[in-house]
């Protein structure tokens, strides 16, 4: 099991001249400490006008900000959208590439396409020609890294041949992932060959079907890239205290904020009819599944509390299948700073040797 | 935390529908003519549009609606609505302070059983191959609403969602009169659906009790054929509490 820390870097009203600043100095902070403490990666996400929700529009700035001031721990563009309202394939690669190389080869790329009408009309973007886009890109991305020139016609996207410069650092390529959050996604990340790079907050039931069903699936597949990563990563809360008590009420606030944030966003199915877009607001329910609890108890798949209740949540987590867990840390600054940090020193000290030393689950294929 | 509303309510509401009884039975319209546009409007409504028990959607948008029933209790019967999308709390819901309606004897029961805030007028919705038509006007205001879905082209059933509604009405309580938002999310058995481009050739927002609302994005046009549920009421909001304090228990 290896543990990572997650940003969506939400930043709370009013935006005042030092707000942002502070919020993001407050996360740098955060991953300087964990790459202290021995955490494995840092994930960020791309999103643009989710007001409050993220203000993490340019992962790529961040996560080199991140490499530049850590030693070890591995940075995770999470994810680049595959749309090209957003962004281009040729500059994605090289971008990537780029990372990988002043990180000394420690970028790991996830892909994926957004989820909301705030950003999909923002950019004037086709909803219904996501998928198909972002399934064009990540065929042809880690060619760009491997092929000394590339060319390409495609349906959305085509350039005569180049030397798509420069080429990342980890040889073949650094491990590629998608997204998972509407569901069945986790099936396209299978057939590709892509590590499952789980974004919803579901509870252990759910998602040890779905795990079971991608380690079925990609048995089978046909690998985008040149290697197949055969990973499931998730997304959870931290909030670890010794107080079991003020632990579970403290995490449980910062997840009832976030989970409160995301809901306010304009999701592409509610504004623009379109089977690109399949889930009825299941997200939004399974957030709140996997959230909420009765009044008194503590929701079962959440790693907040003390110590010890983390690990046993954390077993779970581990029986289910999953590889990886990436903890979102905070939501519009509800945890003070040095709780946060605290909180990241006594899951390191009390939690990760629990997990150190096991062989990784299933995993195959990976960088050189 | 997220924005919320900050309009004062109380003028409308004098004009808003009184349900003398909670306890109502859900009602089927079968076979209904649906036509729904969805725009963005101007920033400058998104707090002055919603009262504080509501935050705005990002961006902040309205849903215009045009219903149109062959069978009821009351006989056929079409309906005009603009909604304000917005949250209560995180659930996604959509604000309707004023509608109009074409039958009198629909505009008393739906007004009574779930406070749809109706005036008298007349509505036209028109379903061709090319387009599909909605018209509506009233004797004080005239047309205001005149919308279109372009080149229709079908979808999945499954594709279509609505969101659902809050009313502005009245609830008789103690025998006083008190204001209340009044869920109604109606169960929608869509038989047919199309896609297409939404054109606007008259929206007079003020007419739906959303003065100073401006229009300002297209985002999508849909039109189906649907058996639509009206529900048993569940749950109304307080329109001055917060978002997390306004929601009652029916």
């Amino acid at each position: 099991m290896k543990f990572g820390i997650f940003y969506e870097i939400s930043v709370p009203r009013p935006w005042e001249r030092e707000t942002e600043y502070q919020v993001y100095q407050n996360c740098l902070e955060q991953v300087r400490l964990a790459d202290e403490l021995g955490f494995d990666q840092v994930w960020a996400v791309e999103h643009h006008f989710l007001e409050e929700y993220s203000h993490c529009s340019a992962p790529e700035i961040f996560l080199t900000a991140c490499a530049m001031q850590t030693k070890n721990i591995r940075i995770g563009r999470g994810i680049v959208v595959c749309v090209p309202q957003f962004n281009n394939p040729i500059k994605a690669a090289e971008v990537a590439a780029t990372m990988d190389l002043v990180s000394g080869g420690r970028l790991e790329f996830g892909t994926g396409r957004s989820a909301t009408w705030t950003e999909l009309g923002g950019f004037s973007a086709d909803p219904d020609e996501t998928k198909k886009t972002w399934d064009e890109w990540v065929r042809i991305i880690p060619k760009m890294w491997t092929q000394e020139r590339f060319a390409y016609e495609g349906r959305a996207f085509s350039m005569p041949k180049r030397a798509i410069l420069p080429k990342p650092y980890q040889k073949p390529h650094p491990p590629m992932w998608v997204a998972v959050t509407s569901p069945g996604t986790e099936l396209d990340a299978a057939d590709r060959g892509m590590g499952s790079l789980g974004l919803t907050f579901g509870g252990f039931q759910e998602q040890e079907a779905k795990i079971a069903e991608y380690r079925r699936r990609i048995k089978y597949c046909n690998p985008v890239g040149s290697f197949v990563n055969e990973q499931v990563n998730t997304v959870n809360f931290l909030f670890c205290h010794e107080d079991n008590e003020y632990g579970a009420k403290t995490g449980q606030r910062l997840a009832g904020t976030f989970n409160y944030l995301a809901e306010q966003l304009l999701a592409a199915r509610q504004a623009y009819p379109t089977r690109s877009y399949p889930n009825l607001g299941l997200l939004p329910a399974l957030r709140r599944e996997a959230t909420s609890a009765p009044e008194g108890s503590i929701p079962e798949g959440l790693a907040i509390g003390n110590p010890d209740r983390i690990v046993e949540v954390i077993r779970k987590w581990e029986a289910v299948g999953v590889d990886r867990i990436n903890f979102l840390l905070n939501a519009i600054e509800t945890v003070p700073q040095e709780e946060v940090l605290a909180s990241l020193r006594l899951f390191a000290k009390e939690v990760m040797p629990k997990f150190a030393g096991k062989p990784e689950a299933v995993a195959v294929g990976g960088a050189d | 935390m997220p924005l919320v509303g900050s309009r004062d309510i109380s003028q409308l509401a004098s004009e808003s529908p009184v349900i003398p009884g909670l306890d109502t039975e859900p009602l089927e319209l079968p076979g209904a003519q649906l036509l729904q546009l969805l725009y963005e409007i101007d920033d400058s409504g998104m707090t002055s549009l919603l009262p504080p028990a509501l935050h705005p959607t990002i961006p902040p948008t309205v849903f215009i609606t045009v219903m149109k029933a062959p069978e009821s209790p009351w006989g056929p019967f079409a309906l005009a609505e603009v909604r304000v999308g917005c949250r209560s709390g995180a659930r996604p819901r959509a604000l309707l302070y004023r509608a109009v309606c074409n039958s009198a004897e629909a505009a008393k029961g739906l007004g009574e059983r779930w406070g749809y805030p109706l005036v008298m007028g007349e509505v036209s919705l028109e379903r061709g191959y090319d387009r599909v038509h909605a018209t509506a006007a009233t004797p004080g205001d005239g047309l205001v609403l005149d919308a279109t879905l372009r080149n229709p082209d079908p979808i999945g059933n499954g594709d279509l969602q609505y969101i659902s509604s809050l009313h502005l009405a009245r609830v008789r309580r103690d025998g006083e009169d008190v204001v209340r938002l009044i869920q109604v999310d109606p169960d929608y058995a869509v038989s047919k659906a199309d896609r297409g481009r939404p054109e606007l050739a008259a929206c007079r927002l003020g007419a739906f009790g959303l003065e100073g609302a401006e229009i300002s994005y297209a985002v999508s046009a849909s039109a189906a054929t649907v058996n639509i549920t009206l529900p048993a009421l569940r749950y109304l909001v307080d329109p001055n509490k917060p978002p997390l304090q306004s929601v009652e228990r029916i």
